[in-house]
């Protein structure tokens, strides 16, 4: 006897993978909707982007002035942007800006399918003849896995600033030396990695939000229900991932 | 139009995000040389001392380039490929030295280019640095130790030293005497005079030499003259000669005297034979008294008539005014 709890796990799992899987069917076969996609960059892209400017540069500025006690303490003060510089282009900008955006955007995707779908806007557009998997679905998906680098780069550049502030709070680093430094340290191993990795962060987010608002039942409860799983799960994936892209890493040796 | 400016936005949003990749992968390229134009370099080295690729080269304490690859080459020696800007090429010459070194105490690996001072030509494509053994921190400090206990020992002689003379009075009366001091002065000038005169002979005995040289006198002749040498060579020969035969003729001699000393022949009978001495100075009595006779004999001859006549004829013919 198999527990129902396991039962459903692997229920879901496998429904979520051929949901993914799907989406390349479907993405792949012609009759695009461009329209719709650029109106989900917007959505996901650019409408994120103050709350993902926001906290990259607090984190930078935060990041930086936790470190500098330790490093004052090995007399390493002028290490500072060098070590900000990699925990923050390589860790804490892509999982960061992911979470925000599985927060955001995840949760956001998942209501409004959702709410679509148990106003059965989602059967009726199947019925009208537009394949409701391809206008909601992989725009939103699309969306999500391009915008999401696209954050995490502009995330990178803010903290990094924050970072160049935050040296300077207690210390005197010139904005040269900062980037001088900063671009010393890092390197094509450093940054390449990080942003492939956040093309399946935001693939994730997208998967994610879209199948729990594609499947949801019970009525308006439901669509708060699968919002909140949607973000919990997603959020669950982007460390999943993050841990399965640090093991890749490690073994090609890209540090 | 909210259309568009909502694709605006969004086109400002991806280009923003390219531009800063592609800023951020170009001054990380450019850190490690990627875009400016390079040659490539090489270093052997026995040891690596963990140098990794993308380490910075330097030259006169700025990075002029990057490791490119550091890979074993046989079981002594690791090939160090090192990429450098062409625009400090025209700085770095083909004879200098190459030494991994640290940034700082505990940084990075790095490569140090140093000039050594002879003239050479600049660096080319593809050739290759001497390089030094670094000095490691161990050798280092077992160095310092060594010299250290030398140290230890040095100055606790010098503290024995220092002693010594703190309680030593002669070495102080001898330090403040300045009558000795005076003293030293005219030793000193009469051995600077001394010097003098060394110097002016040395120099007339140098003229000597000179004219000895030229040939001049005696001693110069026989130095210089080359007839003269040959005929020198030649008495040689023959008083070489002449005492070879000198050696026979003594040898001669000595077997004579040997033969004498013996008593053979008549000289060694002469002068050994005591009664034939005796014998002689007999028979030479008898002779002489034999002779005596002989003579009276001779003139009694002279007187008679027979012979008379002959004596004064032969007295008349030696002597004609005698008559």
């Amino acid at each position: 006897m198999v527990p129902k709890v396991v039962y459903e796990f692997f229920d879901e799992l496998g429904m979520i993978s051929y949901f993914g899987w799907r989406f390349f069917k479907e993405g792949i076969k012609p009759r695009y909707e461009f329209r719709e996609m650029i109106r989900q960059c917007y959505y996901v892209g650019y409408k994120s982007l103050g709350l993902v400017a926001l906290t990259a540069f607090i984190m930078g500025l935060v990041i930086t002035i936790q470190s500098r006690p330790t490093l004052v303490e090995f007399g390493a003060e002028d290490w500072l942007p060098k070590m900000v510089s990699v925990s923050l282009v390589r860790e804490i900008a892509p999982v960061i800006t992911a979470l925000i955006c599985a927060g955001k955007v995840g949760s956001g995707m998942s209501a409004e399918l959702g709410a679509m779908k148990v106003t059965e806007q989602i059967d009726a557009m199947d019925v009208s003849g537009t394949n409701p998997f391809k206008y909601l679905v992989v725009t939103r998906v699309f969306a999500t896995t391009f915008m999401v680098p696209l954050l995490v780069i502009l995330a990178d550049a803010i903290s990094l600033y924050g970072g160049y502030l935050g040296c300077n709070i207690r210390g005197v680093v010139s904005w040269q030396l900062y980037w001088n430094q900063v671009y010393e340290t890092l390197s094509y191993g450093d940054v390449l990695p990080s942003i492939i990795k956040t093309f399946f962060f935001g693939y994730a987010i997208g998967v994610i939000g879209c199948f729990k608002g594609y499947y949801t039942d019970k009525g308006t409860e439901g669509v708060g229900k699968s919002a909140n799983a949607a973000v919990v799960l997603s959020s669950v994936m982007v460390f999943i991932i993050d841990l399965i892209a640090v093991q890749i890493i490690d073994i090609l040796n890209l540090t | 139009m909210d259309n568009l400016s909502r694709n605006t936005k969004l086109g400002i949003f991806v280009f923003a995000g390219t531009f800063f990749f592609i800023v951020l992968l170009y001054f990380i390229g450019s850190k490690r040389n990627l875009f400016s134009s390079t040659i490539d370099v090489y270093a052997r080295f026995y040891d690596a001392e963990g140098l990794m690729k993308g380490n910075s080269i330097r030259y006169s304490g700025i990075n002029i380039g990057t490791v490119k690859n550091v890979a074993i080459e046989n079981d002594s020696t690791v090939l160090v490929t090192m990429v450098i800007q062409k625009q400090v090429i025209k700085y770095i010459k083909k004879n200098s030295l190459a030494s991994i070194g640290t940034d700082g105490l505990m940084g990075n690996k790095l490569v140090n280019i140093t000039n050594v001072s002879e003239a050479s030509e600049t660096i080319n494509e593809g050739d290759e640095f001497k390089t030094l053994k670094a000095i490691s921190t161990a050798e280092m400090l077992k160095t310092l130790s060594v010299t250290n206990e030398n140290v230890r020992l040095i100055t606790d002689d010098l503290k024995k030293i220092a002693s010594k003379v703190n309680n030593n009075n002669s070495l102080w009366n001898f330090l403040s005497d300045t009558v000795l001091g005076n003293n030293l002065k005219q030793a000193i000038v009469s051995i600077k005079l001394t010097g003098d005169r060394t110097a002016y002979i040395a120099g007339d005995f140098s003229k000597m030499l000179n004219d000895v040289r030229d040939g001049k006198g005696v001693l110069g002749a026989l130095l210089v003259d080359t007839a003269l040498s040959g005929k020198l060579n030649q008495s040689i020969v023959s008083i070489k000669m002449i005492s070879s035969d000198l050696a026979v003729v003594s040898g001669d001699l000595s077997y004579i005297t040997k033969k004498v000393k013996g008593g053979e022949g008549a000289v060694g009978t002469l002068l050994t034979d005591t009664e034939f001495v005796h014998n002689m100075n007999k028979s030479m009595a008898n002779l002489n008294t034999g002779t005596q006779g002989f003579s009276e004999n001779m003139e009694a001859l002279k007187h008679s008539i027979f012979l008379r006549k002959y004596f004064k004829k032969k007295q008349k013919e030696k002597n004609p005014a005698a008559k």
